[in-house]
């Protein structure tokens, strides 16, 4: 029985540079030295996609693929589904070798790949969906059975005798995710499936992948994606690639407290003039062992409104709210604020370039 | 009658196949008749280019001892074997476009699909309008046609496996090139001078001594010579020139189907090896 749906051991893609590239300076105008010596020392010029990436997508989850525009998420999704041919390295897919077992790789995957959608521009969305069932290997009946449940499912149905080319872009990237289903494949890759979709189309594209085909139908999903709230929404796991790397891999939630392992509260108080009363239990506060960071907001007027602290995420905020009650000050409301995935992924590509 | 499991699973994988063939050019088929416009002018175009060059051949009219006919009889037969060989010779390139191709590919087709498919629906379209450009040169044109049928289904079946080869040597080296490769572009550049569309190849002894020699490398030379001995001498198979160039044809289609084969699986692996798969 094999664990994973997806799994890649130490996995290498280089890219054949052009000369030009390779020798020419920071600027990309000037020749430079190093870059020549570089050239000739190596005997060939490469750009290296994929530097080691060793991934274990398991079974039924939906995995996001998050990193920089260049990082190489395209090109794993491209070696996945047999389209790019990786240089060293194990990728596996349901047990499959990527390079060995193709066909089989096939039938157990399909991508969706942005920028490519695959769809004849003057032909419907039905004809465009009975060619690729044909190409699947489907009979005429089941491909008329199948493409009605897709076109149903996906709200569709209605527009199936219109042109590909009449469609909106969020249409349109439904139904490359209907051909991606026409095969009921177990696993999916979707190379940023809500890209320049407006914030409805990207919720219902969202809801599809995750509550019919992740939650109801137990398919297994990689995704790509810029979107950081995305990720954090709806993937059980993810990985940020970095220039070929993989530099972390984990819950988004513990993702994000790999850099920020802090809640952040909004404490509002029942406004009173600021005192040296205050400034005392600031102090105290400021003492307490789970208290990372503290700052008061003081309005124009003197009076102290708001406190903001940085609480270590093990550190129980009622701790605090006792300390605030001792000195007799009223709460009004609080509020929690976790820190952002996007934080966290900024944080730790700003660090992996620093190296 | 119930056949024998293998059997079956054979007859299903060929039932599969026929059905994607057919997939792709229900495909094409359904492309190119919504461009109602550039449909009817290329139906036009193709027609006003037979009378073109049919006016041209009667104005130069003189026998051809080679095909035991005349020159407007060899020049009909010779253009419209051509308007099925040229679309042929470019039909998959024409299909290699970025925003299907690599979905194309993730279904799992195999080679042989991929380029019949591909190009079968040129290849329909030139079956249908073979008849018609025929009818043209015989009524309006005079020129004198002896076909035999069966000469002809076998000549036109060796040039299917000429075409495929080319198609698929051309289709290889375009995933690697992007633009015009330069061996389809050497072969379809000499086929024009060469390959005996408008005048037989011995013809250009005359001018070079030993080309036509050259000629027979080229694999639009088989194709017209074939059809010409079929429907222009009336060869039937029983013939033993009909038979013996038929099987130099075959042998000919034998050698460069393979290569064709290969041309095209190493240019889809060296491009999927540079990741320029979609590149176009």
């Amino acid at each position: 029985m094999v664990e994973f749906a997806i799994e890649t051991v130490d996995l290498v893609k280089r890219y054949p540079a052009s000369v030009k590239r390779m020798v020419a300076g920071r600027g990309g105008h000037t020749v430079s030295l190093r870059g020549i010596l570089e050239l000739l020392i190596r005997r060939g010029a490469f750009i290296t996609a994929l530097n080691g990436v060793s991934l274990q997508v398991k079974k039924g989850e939906i995995f996001g693929l998050l990193g920089p525009n260049g990082a190489g998420k395209t090109t794993f999704i491209h070696v996945l589904c047999t389209l790019i041919l990786h240089d060293e390295g194990e990728a596996y897919v349901n047990g499959f070798d990527v390079q060995r077992e193709p066909r089989q790789v096939l039938k157990n995957l399909q991508a969706v790949i942005s920028g490519n959608p695959g769809f004849e521009w003057r032909l419907t969305a039905r004809q465009g969906l009975e060619f690729y069932a044909s190409l699947y290997g489907l009979s005429r009946r089941e491909a008329n059975k199948k493409i009605d449940d897709l076109l149903r499912f996906t709200g569709l149905k209605e527009r199936e005798d219109d042109m590909y080319q009449k469609f909106s872009g969020g249409m349109r990237r439904k139904l490359v995710i209907c051909r991606a289903l026409l095969q009921d494949v177990p696993i999916l890759l979707l190379d940023e499936p809500t890209i320049g979709l407006d914030p409805s189309s990207s919720a219902e594209i969202r809801a599809l992948l995750h509550d019919r085909l992740s939650r109801e139908d137990g398919k297994t999903i990689l995704i790509t994606t810029h979107n950081m709230w995305e990720a954090q929404e709806i993937c059980d796991r993810i990985a940020i690639l970095y220039r070929g790397k993989i530099i972390a891999c984990d819950t988004p939630d513990n993702i994000r407290n790999l850099v920020h392992p802090e809640t952040i509260y909004s404490i509002n108080l029942q406004i009173s003039k600021f005192s040296k009363t205050h400034e005392k239990m600031l102090e105290e506060l400021r003492g307490m062992t789970g208290v990372r960071n503290l700052i008061p907001l003081v309005s124009t007027e003197g009076t102290l409104e708001k406190l903001t602290l940085h609480l270590d995420k093990n550190y129980a905020v009622s701790e605090v709210l006792k300390a605030l009650l001792a000195h007799g000050m009223g709460i009004r409301s609080i509020e929690t604020r976790e820190p952002a995935l996007e934080e966290a992924f900024i944080a730790l590509t700003r660090e992996e370039l620093r190296k | 009658m119930r056949f024998p499991a293998s059997l079956r699973t054979e007859r299903t994988r060929f039932m599969v196949a026929l059905r994607q063939i057919t997939a792709f050019t229900k495909r094409d088929m359904y492309g190119w008749s919504t461009y109602k416009t550039a449909a009817i002018t290329q139906l036009i175009s193709v027609l006003v280019g037979v009378l073109a060059w049919g006016i041209n051949a009667t104005y130069r009219n003189r026998p051809v001892p080679e095909y035991s006919t005349d020159y407007i009889s060899f020049l009909v037969v010779g253009l419209v074997i051509g308007n099925i060989v040229m679309p042929i010779a470019q039909g998959v390139e024409r299909r290699l476009n970025p925003w299907t191709l690599e979905t194309i590919l993730m279904t799992g087709v195999s080679v042989p699909v991929f380029v019949v498919g591909n190009i079968s629906w040129n290849y329909l379209f030139s079956i249908i309008i073979f008849v018609p450009q025929l009818l043209i040169g015989i009524y309006w044109f005079d020129a004198k046609l002896s076909v035999n049928l069966y000469s002809t289904l076998f000549a036109f079946a060796i040039s299917a496996i000429i075409l495929l080869g080319l198609a698929m040597v051309s289709t290889g080296m375009r995933f690697v090139t992007k633009s015009t490769d330069p061996i389809t572009w050497t072969i379809n550049t000499l086929s024009q001078l060469a390959a005996g569309m408008t005048f037989p190849v011995q013809f250009l002894d005359q001018i070079f001594p030993g080309a036509s020699s050259l000629s027979w490398f080229l694999p639009q030379t088989w194709v017209y010579h074939l059809c010409r001995e079929a429907m222009l001498m009336g060869l039937p198979l029983t013939s033993p020139q009909m038979q013996y160039d038929l099987l130099k044809g075959l042998a000919f289609a034998v050698v460069l189907f393979p290569i064709g084969y290969y041309i095209f699986r190493w240019g889809l692996r060296r491009s999927k090896r540079d990741g320029t798969l979609g590149w176009f």
